[in-house]
């Protein structure tokens, strides 16, 4: 994690132009004497190391920095933004193991059915498209063509919505909304499909082939040798050892999900971190973009130390 | 005390697993009858079909695969003919096997206790209609009481501490332990055992047949065993059947087979084997190579390799000739019917003897 | 390797060299050739790639519009099959009435010269220090190895976009930011690939000759290795152009004057309601050929490593 807080640092610290000068593309006429203020505020002047030392420090006690652009400080940017991307995130990981884990088990258990190579023609194509077309596609056919699903937006307006945590569903839940509940419901069918399909494809392939092996597997003789059912010997002996491998995987996929949702929230406006942080690249707006890689970063860590101790919970060779 | 009908009658059974030419004939019209208690030893070259043969007895065989035809009958009960649900409660109860490596054959993710419990449980051993899980402590407290004794039974050191090990961490010999405490969780009647000594050392091989030796006379189970080592046949079984390219070749008790083998392969495998005393002589192997089970010859599947063969051999599928009584023999040559001149094809469809 | 008695003694001892090299490597795309054509699948997927080649480097021959510069008063024309469409324009006309048939082809040039030159050099750089870090070990190796990890902690397209954000568009800056993470997988394949290939009996018994590091690796081992590096290598092309047309999708790719499939699509958004196409039909251009090249990679892995294979 540290090396990646100096990454990011580094990179962000290389770009040209002054980040006091941009401010003042923005705001308009600022004394000299306010802008050295600024500079020195901002540590600015000092040599690189000892402004990643302030970094770091900051970071530490939760403090991100400040957003010349925005006028806030990155922090509370994030947290502002944060809930919708998790909620985005929270509903493509739903979708997909949703999706995925029937999928792959069916496909492995029914190999060459019909079942099997409609699932993983469709796998396949969820693997060579691109996220953004995808979204394009489902709002054309079910928002333009046939008015199911809202194109935009997480909630219609109107709807009333008190904001409790930021998460809207929460929050309709908590306010009795019910109107608010079923709209951000709706919102968020379309970005989460669109979000985990790539993710629901890699899951289901990757499950079908580990189970395919168990279940090739001289264990899965043996419990059927012990006069057990076959529906049973699946999912007792031949999933859980499948999920092994397949529970690595995901973990890896939260890197997707976390970097496909910039491009998902474009495309939905969906207001999370992801949009932000576009429109921040586009103004220029450093400690805004860094803090919010860092974010993406951290989040990513921690989600594959739990992939981790999944594992080793998992796979009980590990845990020795 | 023997019972008036065999444990296991098994007449003419096919097995095979359809291929993109000719199927592949894995058990070719094998017969052979089981007594209560017995232990039969089948003997062959790897490939020859044995694991299929067991695999059939259990209608194990995987899709594609199947049993094309004959009878397996279990104290009388055809087994070929039963539903699926009647098939699952004979297996691991009545009849039970054991494979031949036993570190893939348990499950990794499972420790050794429960999976010799799941054998318990599957079959309602204890305490018949109980509630369901999560309600069932009191049943599953005395499902892992048994499962210590027999933990005790197979002799694994320390049950209660090795309850809750794992596969990996057991050692050849005790993971074999485990698996034959699996197969008779349930004091099944007859016992399949597909080489469970190939891969374990020599020193251990010894204590596991033991076991079974042991297990064999208490509890009554009748054994078949499959191992390529005649050796170890002869020292162990009752009977033994030799198996060559799917179909059983000679068959009879282990001092007709030993003292007195006459189908040439069983000769020649009797030859093969390196003997202590004997230093200065060549290891005399069989020449040529077993034909590929989706490509038998239309005669004699051992002509191209055997000493004794005549043009009659190649001619047409080989019968069983019952030699001696209960020593049958599936070649032309070394039993008596060549010697009679009026012996034809049509013949033999006639004997008495032949199965 | 066969020595080719055909050839006259004189020559015998050079025919070692290049030419029976020629040979044999010619025998072996042969019988390659043949395998291929038992996977119709793979088959087709290489077929359209090279159709997606051909069009992209004769573009300027096959078309007729100017993809740059369009005609306002042709704007939005549907594409020809619909009602108002017009063969002229077979596949319609975007907000600027530029031909979007010919945008598509030229938009090819950009993805597949990204894909391939992207991978390419991922391939180059990761096959290089994988085999240094795996072959020697040592400090190389532990520092290398740091890095690597250190990179994989950003998800792939974060990290392309936060390179492109300051680095500003321009095609070498992308391909710069596609390559800086995407030699990790390369490097960390061929490194575990060299590490158990190493202790291997046919290294000792090329050492026991008195062959050097050198001619070790380059002649033993890295054959052995260099198909899983193939078969990877295509299969990542498909995701470097999706992630190239991400980035173009943001605005954060090449020049906006380029014409790029992600591009396309962006622009196209904000008329999605009356001409659908302008969005839809480049990124179908993107899903066909991508989908053609991971068939072809799978088709591939299928002919040459059969244990991987995914179908089991």
């Amino acid at each position: 994690m540290f090396g990646v807080a100096i990454i990011v640092f580094f990179f962000i610290r290389l770009t040209p132009g002054d980040p006091v000068d941009i401010m003042m593309g923005q705001g308009g006429a600022i004394s000299a004497g306010e802008l050295d203020r600024l500079r020195e505020e901002f540590h600015l002047n000092e040599p690189l190391h000892i402004q990643l030392w302030y970094f770091l420090r900051d970071a530490a006690r939760g403090d991100l920095g400040y957003s010349y652009v925005l006028k806030q400080p990155v922090t509370s940017l994030i947290a502002e933004r944060l809930p919708a991307t998790i909620e985005l995130a929270g509903g493509a990981l739903i979708f997909s193991l949703l999706v995925a884990l029937p999928v792959g088990i069916i496909s492995a258990v029914r190999q060459n059915s019909w079942l099997d190579r409609l699932s993983m023609s469709s796998a396949f194509l969820g693997i060579s498209m691109p996220g953004f077309w995808l979204g394009i596609i489902l709002i054309l056919l079910f928002s333009v063509r046939l008015h199911w699903l809202p194109v935009q937006g997480r909630v219609a307006l109107g709807s009333g919505l008190q904001e409790r945590t930021g998460f809207f569903v929460l929050d309709s839940i908590l306010t009795g909304n019910m109107a608010a509940l079923t709209s951000s419901l709706l919102h968020l069918v379309l970005p989460s499909i669109t979000l985990g399909a790539p993710v629901a494809a890699v899951i289901a392939r990757v499950l079908r082939s580990s189970m395919l092996e168990a279940l090739r597997s001289d264990y899965v003789t043996l419990a059927r040798s012990k006069g057990m059912a076959e529906t049973w010997v699946v999912v007792k002996h031949a999933l859980r050892n499948a999920m092994i491998p397949t529970v690595t995987v995901v973990g890896l996929q939260v890197g997707i999900l976390l970097g496909g949702n910039m491009v998902i929230e474009t495309v939905f406006g969906w207001p999370g971190l992801g949009r932000m942080v576009v429109k921040a690249i586009f103004d220029r707006d450093f400690p805004l973009i860094q803090g919010t890689v860092m974010i993406y970063a951290f989040t990513f860590v921690m989600a594959n130390l739990i992939v981790d101790v999944l594992y080793t919970y998992l796979n009980p060779r590990i845990k020795m | 005390m023997a019972s008036s009908i065999p444990l296991l009658d098994v007449r003419d059974l096919n097995s095979v697993f359809p291929s993109k030419g000719r199927p592949v004939r894995a058990v070719n019209q094998v017969s052979f009858t089981l007594n209560e208690g017995e232990i039969l030893g089948i003997v062959g070259e790897s490939g020859c079909g044995k694991s299929t043969l067991l695999l059939s007895l259990l209608r194990l065989i995987r899709y594609p695969g199947k049993v094309e035809s004959g009878e397996i009958r279990f104290r009388g009960k055809d087994l070929l003919k039963i539903g699926d649900h009647e098939m699952r409660s004979m297996r691991g109860k009545e009849i039970s096997m054991i494979f031949q490596d036993p570190l893939s054959t348990l499950n990794p993710a499972f420790t050794v206790g429960e999976q010799i419990r799941e054998s318990l449980r599957l079959h309602n051993v204890i305490n018949g209609n109980t509630l369901p899980w999560p309600f069932d402590g009191l049943r599953r407290e005395r499902e892992k009481k048994r499962v210590l004794q027999i933990m005790e039974e197979v002799g694994i050191p320390s049950p209660t501490d090795r309850y809750a090990s794992y596969p990996h961490q057991f050692s050849g010999g005790m993971q074999q332990r485990t698996l034959i405490a699996i197969a008779l969780a349930c004091n099944p009647a007859l016992l399949l055992a597909d080489e469970p000594t190939t891969a374990l050392d020599v020193t251990i091989q010894a204590q596991i047949i033991n076991l079974m030796k042991q297990i064999n006379q208490e509890r009554g189970t009748a054994i078949i065993l499959i191992t390529h080592d005649l050796g170890l046949a002869s020292e162990f079984c009752d009977r033994i059947a030799v198996m060559y390219a799917g179909r059983f070749v000679e068959q009879g008790t282990v001092d007709d087979i030993v003292e007195n083998p006459q189908h040439p392969y069983t000769q020649g495998l009797l030859d093969c084997r390196p003997r202590i005393g004997e230093r200065d002589q060549a290891i005399r192997p069989i020449p040529g190579n077993v034909p590929s089970l989706a490509n038998l010859p239309h005669g004699c599947a051992f002509a191209s390799r055997c000493p004794h063969v005549r043009d009659i051999c190649e001619q047409g599928p080989i019968p069983m000739f019952e030699t001696e009584p209960g020593h049958l023999n599936r070649c032309l040559i070394t039993s008596d019917f060549q010697r009679d001149p009026d012996w034809t094809w049509d013949t033999v469809v006639d004997q008495e003897h032949v199965t | 390797m066969e020595v080719n008695h055909d050839i006259s003694p004189p020559f015998r001892d050079q025919a070692y060299g290049w030419r029976l090299r020629l040979e044999l490597w010619w025998r072996n795309f042969q019988s390659f050739l043949r395998d291929l054509r038992a996977h119709p699948l793979a088959m087709a997927g290489g077929i359209i790639v090279i159709l997606y080649l051909f069009a992209a480097i004769f573009a300027d021959q096959l078309t007729v519009y100017d993809p740059t510069r369009g005609d306002l008063r042709l704007r939005h024309i549907p594409p020809a099959w619909e009602a108002e469409g017009d063969w002229a324009y077979p596949l319609g006309t975007d907000s600027q009435g530029r031909d979007l048939l010919t945008r598509i082809i030229y938009g090819a040039r950009v993805s597949l010269s990204v894909g391939f030159l992207s991978v390419g050099i991922s391939v180059v750089v990761g096959v290089l220090f994988g085999t240094l870090a795996g072959y020697f070990g040592g400090r190389f190796d532990a520092a290398v190895s740091r890095l690597a990890d250190l990179l994989l902690a950003f998800p792939f397209l974060i990290f392309a976009i936060g390179v492109m954000a300051f680095l500003g568009p321009g095609f070498t800056n992308l391909i710069l930011a596609l390559t800086f993470k995407g030699w990790v997988e390369f490097f960390r394949l061929v490194r575990g690939e060299m590490l158990a290939e190493k202790t291997r009996e046919y290294v000792e018994a090329a050492r026991v000759t008195g062959q050097g590091h050198a001619a070790i690796i380059t002649k033993e081992i890295l054959p052995n290795i260099i198909q899983s590096v193939f078969v990877l290598g295509t299969l990542r092309i498909g995701y470097m152009i999706i992630t190239e047309a991400s980035l173009s999708f943001l605005g954060l790719g090449l020049p906006p004057d380029i014409p790029t499939w992600g591009s396309m699509v962006a622009t196209g958004r904000d008329a999605l309601l009356v001409a659908w196409w302008v969005s839809t039909l480049p990124g179908l251009a993107i899903v066909l050929l991508v989908m053609a090249i991971n068939i072809f990679g799978e088709g591939l892995r299928d002919i040459l490593d059969p244990r991987l294979k995914l179908d089991g």
